[in-house]
């Protein structure tokens, strides 16, 4: 286990390749931003219908961007970033999102795009040696997070099983997939000791979803059959209501933003292309947990756990971009774990381009897939309740950790103290991201404290 | 009845915090925001309470683009107070988005200024 502990050691160092793909990519993301045809956070995508249709200013969907990501970028991106030395989604996506829908004009998005890329290619490796230089090194710290994340992360099948399908199954899953960890770690000690357990998790939890699916249309064509009207119970809510008779206005909504991105087909396929070739560098990874496994060079780790985490969010993105004509710009988040996979940059471009090709083809049929799938569209939101629960309790069991590392008690008390402090002032900060931010404070303090001689640096 | 539909990641905790304020003439029933449509448009169900990490867009799914901007409103990450809820309600918005862990601070002021009307 000490292995994962020092999950990265040097990291932000790039090649002239990768910065250059870095700066182009979020050149490309921020462009699209400005055309409402891509933006990254999920939460803006609903909000961009209105900006497409003209019916809000570009300042007003920058302002409702930069409200929903700041916390995001600052929390979450930049210190997983610092900490894991390798790049995330909400580090370089959100900034695009929010530049792209600022510039006024359609050549300044690529340009500031492009800038914001160069700033984190460059002053972010600066920020990492500067920080790593002081005498109080809160960065090495940081790393810290990198077990419980891990590890935790490994459970959250369990928690939306529990959530959606019962104590039983839920305790039922607990065990299989402790008993999992176990095994791996005794048989297979080179594997991720989490892989096969969120495999088992995550399989177990789709299965239940489409059986009880597959179950309810089967009763629902009985009673049609019978020609009984369906009591009004709760389980009658799923699909029905839809007013007979008129057009559909999902389908009609659905079916103009599906024909809105099909026609911009080239431009998904060149950044899917761009996506898929950053996740082959090795210098990103997609979700919480994989920049951890990325900066290990566990790639294949990686594209496991990134390929379930997508099964949460393909539900959400799918539905989103019908209703808004905007698409996610990372797709379905697929093209990770086909990045990471790939030997080398060519297939990469290659294969990023395709399955963006297809997913947008793709998109209307997955759309009214989903509609025929109540219980699978629940579990990817209990997916994604549960992956959010995972992470609060390992991130702030890390922040702890890392504060215990750079500080001891002292560490303890101010980063613990700051976190308790922004509960009680009703989470100014995001939850998620208020126990790294205080990490990041503490550092600070600590080697403030360390210049008035008032604190002794912690020898590890 | 006044039926209360929840939806996003926090639709249980959302649901079972309406019951527990068990107020007279409401029920909640946990949803989704697909179904969430068809059923507010069917006049079905009354309201539609979602939740994700921001509090906005992600809680309200596709209903901001099938209901209208009209009808939605996002509370996000804050915390409204009464008056601004009536506000709201006075309005004709039904469809109310926020932030996952404020459903303690959000879910009872709401509930019950939407029961006052029920």
């Amino acid at each position: 286990m000490s292995s994962t502990v020092l999950a990265a050691s040097t990291g932000l160092d790039f090649s002239l390749a990768q910065q250059l793909t870095v700066v182009a990519l979020c050149a490309l993301t921020a462009f699209l931003a400005h055309l409402a045809l891509a933006v990254f956070n999920d939460g803006l995508r609903p909000f961009m219908l209105d900006f497409v249709q003209g019916r809000t200013t570009r300042s007003a969907t920058t302002a409702v961007s930069f409200g929903l990501s700041a916390g995001f970028i600052f929390g979450l991106g930049a210190p997983m970033a610092l900490s894991s030395g390798t790049l995330n989604p909400w580090l370089l996506f959100l900034p695009t999102d929010i530049l792209g829908l600022l510039a006024p004009k359609k050549w300044l998005a690529p340009v500031l795009g492009g800038a914001w890329g160069g700033v984190v290619v460059f002053g972010l490796k600066g920020a990492n040696d500067l920080a790593h230089d002081l005498p109080v090194d809160f960065l090495t710290a940081l790393q810290q997070m990198a077990t419980p994340i891990l590890f935790l992360f490994t459970l959250f099948p369990v928690l939306a099983i529990t959530k959606q399908f019962g104590k039983l199954l839920g305790g039922l899953a607990g065990v299989v997939e402790l008993a999992l960890v176990v095994l791996t770690m005794k048989v297979w000690p080179d594997v991720f000791a989490g892989a096969p357990a969120m495999a088992v998790g995550v399989l177990l939890l789709i299965g239940c979803a489409v059986a009880r699916d597959v179950r309810q249309r089967r009763a629902a064509e009985r009673a049609a059959a019978g020609a009984v009207p369906a009591a009004g119970e709760e389980a009658s809510t799923v699909t029905s209501g839809r007013a007979p008779g008129g057009v559909d206005p999902m389908a009609s909504l659905f079916g103009a933003s599906a024909a809105r991105l099909r026609r911009h087909l080239p431009l998904f396929m060149v950044l899917g292309a761009g996506i898929c070739l950053l996740s082959q560098l090795h210098v990103f990874g997609g979700g919480e947990a994989t920049s951890f496994l990325i900066a290990k060079g566990q790639y294949a780790e990686a594209a496991q756990v990134d390929f379930y985490r997508a099964l949460g969010f393909i539900p959400l993105i799918a539905t989103t971009a019908l209703a808004s004509g905007a698409y996610g710009i990372v797709g379905f988040t697929l093209v990770y774990p086909i990045g990471y996979l790939l030997p080398s940059p060519w297939p990469a471009l290659v294969c990023g381009a395709l399955v963006f090709a297809v997913e947008v083809l793709a998109l209307s049929w997955i759309g009214k897939a989903l509609g025929r799938l109540p219980s699978v569209r629940d579990s990817s939101q209990h997916l994604r309740g549960a992956i959010g629960d995972t992470l609060h309790l390992a991130i702030l069991f890390g922040s702890l950790m890392a504060a215990h590392a750079m500080g001891g008690g002292l560490g303890i008390l101010i980063a613990g103290g700051l976190y308790l402090l922004n509960e009680a002032m009703g989470r100014v900060v995001v939850r998620m991201a208020a126990a790294p931010a205080a990490v990041l404070v503490t550092g600070i303090v600590l080697n403030v404290l360390h210049w008035l001689h008032l604190f002794t640096p912690i020898k590890t | 009845m006044t039926t209360i539909l929840t939806g996003g990641v926090g639709k249980t905790e959302v649901a079972d915090a309406v019951r527990r304020l068990a107020p007279a003439g409401v029920e909640a029933v946990v949803s989704n925001d697909m179904d969430a449509v068809a059923l507010l448009q069917a006049g079905r169900a009354d309201y539609f309470l979602g939740t994700c990490q921001t509090g906005a867009g992600a809680s309200l799914g596709v209903l901001v683009g099938l209901m209208g901007a009209a009808t939605c409103h996002t509370f996000g990450r804050s915390v409204p107070s009464v008056e601004e809820i009536d506000t709201l309600l006075d309005q004709g918005k039904r469809v109310f988005g926020f932030a996952v862990d404020q459903v303690d601070a959000i879910v009872p002021a709401l509930v019950l200024a939407i029961a006052t009307r029920a």
